[in-house]
């Protein structure tokens, strides 16, 4: 299965299919490399969660304990830890430990509709879990207990995800927003806010925390800065951006306090002239919450998958569709890229229930 | 009213020109405000009580070097650590040898020791990540504060500073002191060991010592019961310089601040002197043998001294409350140096004062009735740790504003009224379109995902050094793996629900449990927490009450038979049970209802 790769020889990075693991019974919901590389875990709508040797690509372990589908996982800085988020409004903590084979240690209740992803601190030490109950919850890892309920967003919590150093999560929701907050605190730092505001179905920190990677069900993937702008009234300008503004507590927008206090003048934020925003399109992106990744191994990608059956890859700063990894028979919902291989892997829903492992071929 | 205007006369006193005593309008603003008001920082240290730690007594404190950790010793002579982003305790360091009180905890530079001194005279050094004992010594003299030499990464050396002798260096692999010298003779080199009866209460040779660490560990500074700081090079125990203290009184406190550039002393004579290191903060020790070196032609060695202490300290401001003349403990900078804090040692006193660096009063912190007995400033935030003696540690924090219009940005706040002026065409029918002179979003600029600043606060650390961060959080695992199953059996169990097993089961989970209890002692008083203590249990129970109301059923029926079987505590576990699956966090009164149901449910 050769990727179209050689069209555009040059800029393609040449992926081509390694291999299929099947084993889910039904749709693969997400797949993660863990962060050491190690290990490669799967989730999926069968309940379970499997976890593959990324080397060698044979099972090493398969979790069953949650009581419905598994949305989300998410390993533990060391790669000990695995946290998944399901349907039966748990998230549970599963040790890969020494010794012993996996098992559950924790289950945190609280949530009171499914929760739907999780995602560790990179201290390893707290998790944070967005729900369908509009709520993100920070967790203890040690205890269990549930540190904090941030009132995060209306509508469904599709994402969350830490920053380098642990101190900021961001959200993102249907209700068309990513909020970031202070992980420390809970406090909400800062809300990012499309025009439309399509949902969000997918949001995550740049590895260098300074940008937003943000996928919105107009299947678009947005990259926003969300940090830097400076406060302070001196940058207001009555300018318009065309994708996202990014609005900050100082007054990005007026209230109109008349009469009515209905009328609001946009008065939007000029960061940099608002440079460094970026849009990645060309996939097909309406129903299902489809994560994206940054590939920086080799070369800089934004990769996603689509659900027109492909993953996509592009190139981070032209913005160009550089290669479409054709295989897979259904949506392709997950995706997660090796940390220091050039190696992808992609799942796929109901009609495929595969996983499938990406490298680049050699010799190019 | 009467406090107020004391206030303002004492702020008067201290010459400070905004302390105005003037209209009626500055008496009411008076006190946090009016000290706040001018001053351009405010907010940067903290206000109010945010959280409190418990766990058995706790007695001495000290952040590790990045504040994500906070260790603290106890009166039952273990250590622990709190995990100072979660206030949940990570590690507990324990040993049959030792029970004394610990008198202080220190960090070694990057975190991978402990070192504890106790009241049975011993010192004792941990190994952090694996919460093994590297080496304990036992000394002749209770060590009342004790550090680790903050050069070395996983130092052996520690600086002493006993209850009634000289300071010492303690070697702690083999065990070898070397006691430092706390005065210099007038004339000769050789300091002897008491050379002034200088006044009559300095019955005991030595009165206690105060010294510390510079940043690198190159010198020390040692406050001596003569109102003296002297230099001492850590190498060779060699008395470099002598900074004379106005007043001359012994000198109980002198710490530095975490970037070396200030150094502070308390003395006897109620005030609080912050000196300006004017060495160089890495590499002092060559400089200060150059500076010894070259420093010749005085009358005598002690002038000499002298002179060679006016190139390393100056002086830049006294503190002290000139009303009441209180004394001061456990002084310390903030983790940014800017600010100074003092403890009040009056009796039975939580109370704080902050100052800036020019002397000015800032703060006034006051905590709960209970004499205050150590304190730690958070290496980074405006947060302050203090010990009470009760063995609680309180948590001062900025007390947070919610900023709204970070959830919604439309939402502006103001601060005050403002006029609104209108846009010419704001009301037109036709609104005209909004000019285009938009800016142009260069979507193909290069950006740069990846590189970032590493925290500025702290760039003394090459990125090389491998740093205990955060303890490694391994879950305490909630009740066994079996828990699905004895659902289930508890389930097929629902008519017959005095059978025996099931409960003896449910026993086992919950003496289980009782050990890992101590890992979460806090009393959180966040209304989202559950009751921590109850923590693994509460967790089993609430898993359940998910599982549907069958199940909740089942264990109600269950229930009478596990009271019978284990007392008090399976009532509060059913307890537990009841309130969880009805989706509410507790009211004791609920429980007796509760259980009266359940009662006659069986």
């Amino acid at each position: 299965m050769a990727a179209p790769a050689a069209d555009d020889a040059s800029a393609s990075p040449g992926y081509v299919l390694r291999s299929t693991l099947s084993g889910h019974r039904r749709a693969v919901s997400t797949v993660k490399f863990s962060p050491d590389g190690r290990l490669l875990a799967s989730a999926s709508a069968d309940k379970l969660l499997r976890v593959w040797s990324s080397s060698d690509l044979t099972p090493v372990a398969e979790l069953a304990g949650h009581g419905e589908g598994v949305s989300d996982l998410s390993f533990s800085p060391d790669g000990r830890l695995l946290a998944s988020a399901s349907d039966d409004r748990t998230v549970r903590i599963w040790d890969l430990g020494a010794g012993g084979g996996a098992r559950l240690v924790k289950t945190l209740t609280g949530h009171t509709n499914y929760a739907f992803c999780v995602a560790f601190s990179p201290h390893g030490n707290v998790l944070a879990s967005g729900s369908f109950d509009e709520t993100v919850r920070v967790w203890e890892v040690r205890s269990g207990k549930c540190l904090r309920v941030l009132p995060a967003h209306s509508e469904p919590v599709t994402a969350v995800n830490f920053d380098r150093d642990g101190a900021m999560i961001v959200s993102g929701s249907y209700d068309g927003l990513c909020r970031v907050w202070d992980s420390a605190t809970g406090h909400c730092v800062k809300t990012l806010i499309d025009d439309e505001s399509p949902p969000v179905s997918f949001a995550k920190f740049s590895p260098n925390g300074k940008f937003v990677l943000a996928a919105t069900l107009d299947s678009t993937l947005k990259l926003l800065l969300w940090m830097g702008a400076s406060r302070g009234h001196m940058s207001l300008t009555a300018a318009r951006e065309g994708g996202w503004k990014v609005l900050t507590g100082f007054g990005d927008w007026d209230w109109a306090l008349v009469a009515s206090g209905l009328f609001l003048i946009m008065r939007l934020w000029n960061f940099s002239a608002g440079k460094f925003l970026k849009t990645y399109t060309g996939h097909v992106n309406t129903k299902y919450c489809i994560p994206a990744a940054f590939s920086i191994t080799n070369g800089k990608y934004i990769v996603s998958g689509s659900e027109d059956k492909c993953v996509y890859l592009w190139d981070l700063q032209s913005r160009k569709i550089v290669q479409k990894l054709e295989g897979h028979t259904d949506t392709v919902i997950a995706v997660s890229c090796h940390p220091r291989e050039n190696m992808i892997a992609s799942g796929a829903l109901d009609n495929d229930k595969t996983v499938k492992v990406w490298v680049q071929k050699e010799d190019q | 009213m009467a406090v107020i205007f004391i206030e303002i006369f004492k702020l008067h006193r201290r010459g400070m020109p905004h302390a105005v005593c003037g209209g009626i309008r500055w008496l009411c603003a008076v006190s946090d405000s009016f000290l706040a008001r001018d001053y351009p920082y405010q907010g940067e240290f903290p206000e109010t009580i945010e959280e409190y730690l418990h766990h058995g007594t706790m007695k001495c404190i000290a952040f590790n070097r990045t504040g994500t950790l906070l260790a603290a010793g106890c009166s039952n002579g273990s250590c622990v650590i709190w995990d100072f982003e979660t206030r949940g305790l990570a590690r507990e360091f324990r040993d049959k040898d030792c029970t004394a009180p610990i008198t202080s905890v220190s960090w070694s530079r990057y975190g991978h020791r402990l070192l504890a001194s106790a009241t049975d005279k011993s010192l004792t050094l941990w190994d952090v990540s694996t919460g093994e004992k590297i080496a304990r010594i036992t000394l002749q003299q209770t060590p009342l504060r004790a550090s680790l030499q903050p050069g070395s990464p996983t130092p052996s050396i520690c600086l002493a500073c006993p209850l009634s002798s000289a300071p010492l260096l303690v070697d702690l692999n083999t065990g070898s002191t070397t006691v430092l010298p706390v005065s210099v003779s007038e004339n000769g080199n050789p300091p002897a060991p008491n050379p002034r009866n200088k006044s009559a209460d300095g019955t005991p040779p030595f009165t206690p010592t105060a010294a510390t660490f510079d940043k690198h560990g190159d010198l020390i500074y040692v406050g001596n019961s003569k109102g003296e700081i002297l230099i001492v090079d850590s190498k060779t125990i060699q008395v470099h310089a002598v900074i004379p203290i106005p007043g001359g009184t012994v000198v109980k406190d002198i710490v530095l601040s975490r970037d070396g550039q200030y150094l502070l002393t308390n003395s006897n004579d109620r005030v609080i002197r912050v000196y300006k290191n004017i060495l160089p903060v890495k590499g002092s020790g060559e400089e200060i043998r150059n500076i010894s070196n070259n420093s010749n032609g005085y009358g005598s060695h002690y002038d000499k001294l002298k002179a060679n202490g006016a190139s390393c300290l100056i002086l830049s401001c006294e503190l002290s409350d000139a009303i009441t003349k209180i004394q001061w403990k456990i002084p310390c900078f903030s983790g940014n140096g800017e600010w100074i804090v003092g403890a009040s040692a009056n009796k039975g006193e939580h109370r704080l004062q902050i100052w800036d660096q020019t002397g000015r009063l800032v703060k006034i912190l006051d905590g709960p009735k209970e004499a205050l007995i150590d304190l730690a400033w958070h290496p980074v935030e405006p947060t302050i740790a203090t010990v009470s003696v009760t063995g609680f540690v309180y948590i001062w924090a900025k007390e947070h504003v919610e900023n709204w219009s970070a959830f919604a940005p439309d939402f502006v706040e103001l601060e005050e009224n403002e006029e609104y002026v209108e846009r010419e065409d704001e009301f037109d029918l036709n609104p005209r379109e909004e000019e285009a002179e938009e800016v142009v979003i260069d979507e193909n600029a290069e950006i740069d995902i990846e590189t970032y600043e590493k925290n500025a606060v702290f760039s003394d650390v090459e990125d090389s050094v491998d740093e205990v961060v955060f303890l490694p959080a391994i879950p305490s695992p909630d009740a066994p793996d079996e828990q699905p199953e004895k659902c289930l059996g508890s389930s097929s169990k629902l008519e017959d629900s005095n059978h025996s097993g099931s409960p003896s089961s449910m026993d086992a989970v919950q003496n289980g449990q009782a050990v890992p209890q101590v890992s979460s002692p806090m009393e959180v008083d966040n209304s989202t927490a559950e009751d921590p203590a109850e923590g693994p249990n509460s967790k089993r129970k609430r898993r359940l009450s998910v599982k549907g109301l069958e199940l909740q059923q089942s264990e109600k029926g269950k229930k009478p038979a596990t009271k019978n079987k284990s007392n008090g505590k399976s009532t509060k576990s059913s307890a537990k049970h009841m309130e969880s699956a009805n989706g509410k966090s507790s009211a004791f009164d609920d429980e007796a209802t509760e259980d009266d149901e359940v009662n006659i449910d069986s």
